[in-house]
């Protein structure tokens, strides 16, 4: 009775456990001490350890950023144009490179934001500068040769007009974001003197213009870069109505030509870069309808040029916007997250074609472009679990203000099931299986005999034996004897043998198998039980 | 199989084995704590690594030592006001940890216009994904930094006023949504972490003397050995009653003697007695 | 007592799989995957010591089920390991 109830408990309280464990094999990790913190301090053990990024380098960036606008302005003034080109080259490297560590270490949200924001203005304005210097240096000595010819003498003024003018302008823009930017430079402790030095040096060239313009007009009323025109007017005139736009918004640029013909051909520049080329009409006059698009906030220039003959500067005004960004997310088969949203300025308008950056769990990023109503998709690959996503917009080069989505999470389920690790339980199983059986036959191989042995069931009358005084292995080995004897097996059959033919006993053989070679000894009630066995007691009790 | 052993017997030591580990488990669960900052805590916040002497009498301090308040929460009495402001006239070396500005009465009892401002201060200057937990540089001449030229601290508080020894880096913002980046109307700006006026030096985090942290700045523990903790105002001790009696019967030598003689009287009356078999 | 190894073996096996947990808790880790791995071992290594070249047991007939099984399981186990690494 005890044996058997308590056989069956023990098996049904194996199987609950069995069963509890099974329940939470899924996720095999029970407990693990992970991110353990309290409010006044975490456990830096269990805190990821991460790169430790570029925080380091951003101020001494800054830093770089603003000497070497000195040094550029410095070999404009200089008219050291190969020079000028390698400095300029490094600044637009060196602005890239700041570029991307804002936007990687998430601090465009601040005073960095609106630096790297002037930054990009200062980058423009010295470039044109350096244009403008190079071609102003080209005009004034073509205007030394073609001083005996009136129509091309004139023509030269003009372009020398406008330069002069563009310089003006983008002086003033310069030197009106020069506050801003000494003021955050000296909040980071940054040396602001070779961009103070810049601003001097950039005044010092558009005064040269100026001084320039003014000699060759004879010196009359020219005093000094008063308002636009002075004593050249350009037969080509250009205005930008209206004067100040946003993005989305159309500006009008056009104008008068007053020497020009019906058909010619006007282009129109918008910071030196060609904006279009349109035709007069019958009455002199061009129009261009100039969508304000990717253009930084601020003040820009327009003027046109037909054949050789430049116009006078208009200067316009782009106003910047805020932005709003949307996202949503949606499960994919699992393993992906889909990413759609909305990039639309404040008056509705989208922004189409827009750079649109996706930050996964903080610290990746994922790029995406809105399409021509401003809405963007991405599909992004992430691992089972639970990710925040959040969708900004880096308006790097837009009239626009950044602006980012509220973070949004996702729980990925993961991939389902493979059959590969299935596949490879079955195979060891079966690995397994298969060695155990060709041990176990060999085992058996050299005891094979062939299974016709006569049956042992017929008990014959017991031969009288004692085991009285003999020392316990001995008695078993008799008694041994005795059984093998009365069930009529030949002498010849092992313990293991016997067992295998008379099943019945096979309790009596495996322990006297044991007793024989594996040198246990018996103890005494073990010997009696063996004993009642042997001289033909019930069955086996072993 | 050993013959002179019987089942029984096998069985007693068997369960005795296991008896004894299982005591040996209950010793170590009763033992410790997992109070913050208490000596006999011995998980990572606890302070039992720390190589410190517990004090427990503010009068006639060895001067060569370091007088450590580790996240003061009980209020100091006028009494022990004198005791510390001797103690730094003769020129001890007293260090005041805290975190939450409990230790800011302390302070203006001393006479000292250093205070505590508890600020969820953030940082980019740092390599781990917690933003609290950041480098910061030493600044200032003093031999508690000597050798040591950046502390990892851990989400500590701000110091005003006194001379700046730790400032931390200006990509250092305070962060009040909590959500980890620098946004809304946060601006970057450096905080002072640990200032000195004196012989007194207050600093604004209290972590860096948990077992968690003790590996990250070894000069700076290094260099305030010895270190004395006042027990009675830190929050070094515990509430636990039993570990509590343990160092009352250690500290009192009568109760030492009556717990000694409670161990020993039955075993000799044991062995003592006649046998009767 | 005849059966006086198989208590010994399951004893042993016992004490194993305590000591197992002692640590796991010690180091606030649980992991089953980890547990039934240590488990495995210590199986086998009782199992290897307990089998005597010349006699088999009845309780040491059914260990090669019992062993199999333990071995797909791991199998399963190591298979799983594999692809999480492959695809990171």
């Amino acid at each position: 009775m005890n044996r058997q109830v308590s056989h069956a408990v023990l098996a049904a309280v194996a199987i609950l456990v069995l069963v509890l464990i099974g329940v939470q094999a899924v996720d095999p990790v029970l407990y693990a001490a992970k991110n353990i913190s309290t409010a006044a301090h975490a456990d830096p053990a269990t805190i990821q350890k991460r790169s430790l990024g570029d925080a380091a380098s951003l101020v001494p960036l800054m830093d770089d950023l603003l000497g070497q606008t000195g040094t550029l302005a410095l070999t404009i003034k200089l008219k050291d144009y190969e020079s000028a080109e390698r400095d300029l080259a490094r600044y637009n490297e060196l602005s890239r490179r700041f570029d991307r560590l804002v936007v990687t270490l998430d601090v465009s949200g601040t005073d960095i934001g609106e630096f790297q924001q002037n930054n990009r203005q200062n980058q423009d304005a010295l470039a044109a500068l350096l244009n403008d210097t190079r071609r102003f240096d080209a005009l004034q000595r073509l205007e030394i040769e073609v001083r005996g010819d009136d129509e091309q003498h004139m023509t030269v003024i003009y372009e020398g007009e406008a330069l002069r003018q563009k310089m003006r302008e983008t002086f003033s823009a310069y030197a009106r974001r020069e506050a801003a930017t000494v003021r955050i430079a000296e909040h980071y402790e940054i040396n602001a003197t070779p961009y103070q030095e810049s601003v001097d040096h950039f005044a010092e060239v558009a005064d040269a213009a100026n001084g320039w313009q003014e000699e060759i007009n004879g010196g009359g009323t020219g005093t000094g870069g008063t308002g636009s025109g002075g004593t050249v007017q350009s037969p080509l005139v250009i205005a930008v109505t209206p004067v100040e736009g946003s993005y989305g918004d159309v500006l009008l640029i056009g104008g008068i030509h007053a020497a020009g013909k019906s058909g010619a051909p006007v282009e129109i520049y918008v910071d030196s870069r060609l904006a279009a080329t349109v035709a007069l009409d019958d009455d002199r006059t061009y129009v261009h309808s100039y969508r304000v698009g990717r253009i930084l906030a601020g003040p820009h220039l327009a003027y046109a040029t037909a054949g050789t003959i430049y116009s006078n500067v208009a200067a316009f005004e782009v106003l910047p916007k805020n932005t709003s960004i949307t996202l949503s997310l949606a499960e994919v088969n699992g393993t992906a997250v889909a990413c759609t949203g909305n990039l639309t300025a404040d008056d509705g308008r989208p922004v189409t074609r827009a750079p649109v950056l996706i930050r996964v769990d903080g610290e990746t990023l994922v790029g995406a472009e809105t399409d021509g109503n401003g809405t963007y998709r991405a599909d992004i690959l992430l691992p089972a679990g639970e990710h925040a996503l959040r969708a900004e917009f880096h308006a790097a080069g837009y009239p626009l203000n950044a602006s980012e989505s509220p973070t949004e999470t996702v729980i990925l389920r993961g991939e389902g099931l493979s059959p590969f690790p299935f596949a490879a339980a079955i195979a060891a199983a079966a690995g397994t299986g298969w060695y155990l059986r060709r041990r176990r036959s060999e085992e058996s191989t050299p005891a094979a005999e062939p299974e016709a042995a006569p049956s042992p069931e017929v008990a014959r009358p017991t031969p009288q034996v004692s085991i009285a005084g003999l020392p316990p292995r001995e008695a078993a080995t008799v008694l041994f004897c005795t059984l093998r004897a009365r069930l009529g097996l030949p002498e010849t059959k092992t313990p293991r043998d016997c067992a295998r033919i008379a099943p019945a006993y096979a309790g009596f053989f495996e322990r006297y198998e044991r007793i024989r070679y594996a040198g246990e000894t018996p103890s005494e009630e073990e010997l009696t039980d063996m004993e009642r066995i042997a001289l033909g007691g019930d069955a086996d009790r072993a | 199989m050993p013959s002179g052993v019987t089942q029984i017997e096998r069985e007693a030591w068997a369960i005795l084995l296991i008896l004894l580990l299982a005591a040996a488990v209950a010793y170590a669960h009763v033992t410790t704590t997992t109070e913050e900052y208490s000596r006999y805590n011995t998980d990572w916040n606890g302070t039992s690594a720390l190589p410190a002497e517990e004090i427990r009498d503010l009068r006639n301090l060895d001067t060569a030592a370091t007088l450590l308040i580790l996240a003061p929460d009980r209020p100091f009495t006028a009494e022990e006001v004198g005791y510390l402001q001797t103690f730094l006239d003769a020129g001890g070396r007293v260090i005041v940890a805290d975190e939450e500005g409990t230790a800011n009465s302390l302070l203006a009892d001393l006479g000292s216009t250093m205070r505590v401002r508890p600020q969820n201060l953030a940082s980019l200057e740092r390599d781990r994904a917690d933003p609290g937990l950041f480098t910061v540089s030493v600044v200032g001449n003093t031999s508690l930094f000597a050798g040591v030229g950046t502390v990892r601290v851990n989400r500590p508080a701000a110091v005003t006023g006194g001379e700046p020894l730790l400032e931390t880096a200006i990509l250092t913002w305070e962060d009040g949504d909590g959500d980890g980046r620098i946004s809304g109307d946060e601006v970057f700006g450096t905080a002072v972490i640990c200032a000195a006026e004196g012989n007194l030096t207050v600093l604004g985090d209290e972590s860096l003397f948990i077992n968690a942290m003790l590996a990250e700045n070894p000069q700076f523990i290094e260099n305030i050995q010895p270190i004395r903790v006042d027990s009675i105002h830190s929050r070094t001790g515990t509430a636990n009653p039993i570990i509590n009696t343990r160092l009352w019967i250690q500290e009192t030598p009568p109760a030492a003697a009556a717990a000694a003689a409670l161990a020993i009287l039955p075993v000799a009356w044991h062995f003592g007695r006649k046998r009767d078999d | 007592m005849a059966d006086a190894k198989k208590y010994y073996a399951a004893a042993v096996l016992a004490v194993w799989l305590i000591i197992i947990a002692f640590f796991m808790v010690l180091s606030r880790t649980l992991d089953l995957e980890v547990f039934f791995v240590l488990a495995l071992i210590g199986l086998l290594v009782v199992a290897v010591l307990i089998d005597g070249a010349f006699s088999r047991p009845r309780y040491m007939r059914y260990i090669g089920y019992i062993i199999a099984a333990g071995v797909a399981l791991f199998a399963y186990i190591v298979a799983q390991k594999i692809l999480e690494i492959l695809a990171a």
